[in-house]
């Protein structure tokens, strides 16, 4: 059963390598095509910012989460983690393009900030998630009691206990929400379009390059650039997890 | 040193009295243990004293001043938990200075104070080292020394010796003494061990099902057992 679940896992990766193995210059070409490279651009570094905020926000609301007491704690937690899990993405760029798009007091459609919200709400729920979890623990634990006992302030709890305790938990959270960004699509073309090295993301140019026969090929090609890109990102971050633990 | 008083002190978990009605006075500089079978309250008064819970009735003082709506940092009570709760991140330099440095300690008052108080619980040598490279006695000191570093008015203790190994139990006990000796700080210490009980605490205050049903002395406790439950806490722990 395990074996056939890793073959099933696995076997898309190595079908796009068998696909684009017969002309590995087709992939220099990717790398060498401007459109591909501007939507890697878009794509990598939206992702890590859409990380490294995730990670900014979710320490506090974690915090907050851990230590209030409030009446719908339940529902606001659900709203934060699972339900923009479930969310269906197209309807989340949707609501964005209706909200902050065109003849809204504030408009960012189709710039690279609505790349940045859309992949934001859609990912950081993962980044919340993990540190959610984690402080919980430590609460459990008691030592954010002894922290306050020996005088320490929420500023000491929370950064000289929480956060030092948490660091594999938040480069987890990380990792998972650059994960999740990196391959959001939906929720980014319908609010931020797909406009060339502005917010064309990497999936969207795969997608409209692989719709005609002359490009298909390329597709192909970039993909598996992405593809590599990814894995070596994420084991990146599964060593620097290691290395810490 | 400081007297503590709690008057009163009544805690429920829903339907289950944790504590019903606890008064007890402990008096400057004096050992006080609590002893009493598993669930009768004891680490519920150690956490209401310490302001982690609020009593549902009742007061706590501490040199005739109501505590109660105190956050914990500005109680000033020392606390060292059963497992000791020492920050696994840092080491014991570190977790000893950690009240020092969030009361603005200057760095070498902290390096005087933790230096005094390590030599204080016989741990010189073991600075650098981090809680999970130390023995379970090395950590119940770590915990006393960070507990007694902010100079508490009172000093929490929740079975200090229950994660000890046998073999070096006498010297940790030993040197428990030999600190609260010499530190004089006022202690609340919940033990379950009669034999630890008898030869640490001043006073022993025996409880059972949320109240506190005697206390006196050691040679009082066993000369005159008040009833069949302390005679077979006393006899079976």
């Amino acid at each position: 059963m395990a074996g056939a679940f890793i073959l099933f896992m696995l076997i898309s990766l190595f079908y796009l390598y068998v696909a684009v193995g017969s002309s590995w210059s087709l992939v220099a070409r990717a790398l060498l095509n401007s459109r591909i490279l501007g939507a890697l651009w878009v794509s990598v570094s939206a992702a890590f910012i859409v990380g490294a905020l995730a990670i900014g926000v979710a320490i506090p609301t974690a915090y907050v989460l851990t230590y209030s007491e409030f009446r719908g704690k339940s529902l606001i937690e659900t709203l934060l983690i699972e339900f923009p899990q479930t969310f269906p993405p197209a309807t989340v760029g949707l609501v964005y393009l209706l909200m902050l798009g065109p003849g809204s007091p504030i408009n960012i459609a189709y710039t690279y900030p609505a790349v940045i919200v859309a992949k934001l709400y859609v990912s950081a729920p993962f980044a919340l998630s993990f540190t959610l979890r984690r402080f919980r623990e430590i609460h459990g634990m008691g030592l954010d009691i002894i922290a306050e006992s020996l005088g320490g302030k929420t500023r000491h709890v929370l950064l000289w206990v929480l956060i030092p305790l948490s660091t594999i938990d938040l480069l987890g959270g990380f990792s998972l929400t650059w994960a999740r960004a990196m391959g959001e699509v939906a929720a980014t073309l319908i609010f931020a379009g797909a406009i060339p090295w502005k917010t064309e993301i990497f999936p969207a140019v795969v997608y409209l390059t692989s719709q005609s026969e002359e490009t298909k090929s390329l597709a192909l090609a970039a993909s598996l650039i992405a593809a590599v890109l990814s894995i070596v990102a994420l084991m990146l971050f599964r060593w620097i997890v290691g290395r810490r633990r | 040193m400081s007297e503590l008083r709690a008057e009163n002190l009544s805690k429920s978990y829903g339907a289950t009295k944790a504590l019903d009605g606890v008064n007890l006075t402990v008096s400057p500089g004096e050992f006080l243990v609590v002893m009493g079978p598993s669930g009768c309250g004891k680490t519920t008064l150690l956490l209401t004293i310490l302001g982690v819970l609020r009593a549902d009735e009742g007061h706590v003082y501490i040199d005739g001043k109501d505590i109660d709506d105190l956050p914990i940092g500005e109680r000033n009570i020392g606390y060292a938990p059963q497992d000791f709760g020492l920050f696994p991140h840092l080491s014991t330099y570190d977790n000893v200075a950690f009240g020092l440095r969030v009361r603005g300690f200057g760095r070498s008052e902290v390096d005087a104070r933790v230096k005094a108080l390590l030599s204080l619980v016989g741990l010189e040598g073991l600075e650098q080292r981090k809680p999970s490279e130390l023995s379970g006695g090395q950590k119940q000191r770590v915990a006393l020394a960070r507990a007694l570093a902010i100079d508490p008015c009172l000093l929490l203790l929740d079975e200090p010796l229950s994660n000890v190994d046998e073999a070096t139990k006498a010297e940790v006990k030993a040197n428990l003494r030999e600190t609260m000796r010499r530190t004089g700080v006022t202690t609340v210490c919940v033990m379950h061990d009669p034999e630890d009980a008898l030869e640490l605490g001043d006073r022993i205050a025996v409880m059972y099902m949320g109240r506190v049903i005697q206390c006196g002395t050691p040679r009082e406790l066993v000369e005159n057992p008040g009833g069949e439950a302390v005679r077979r806490l006393l006899h079976h722990g």
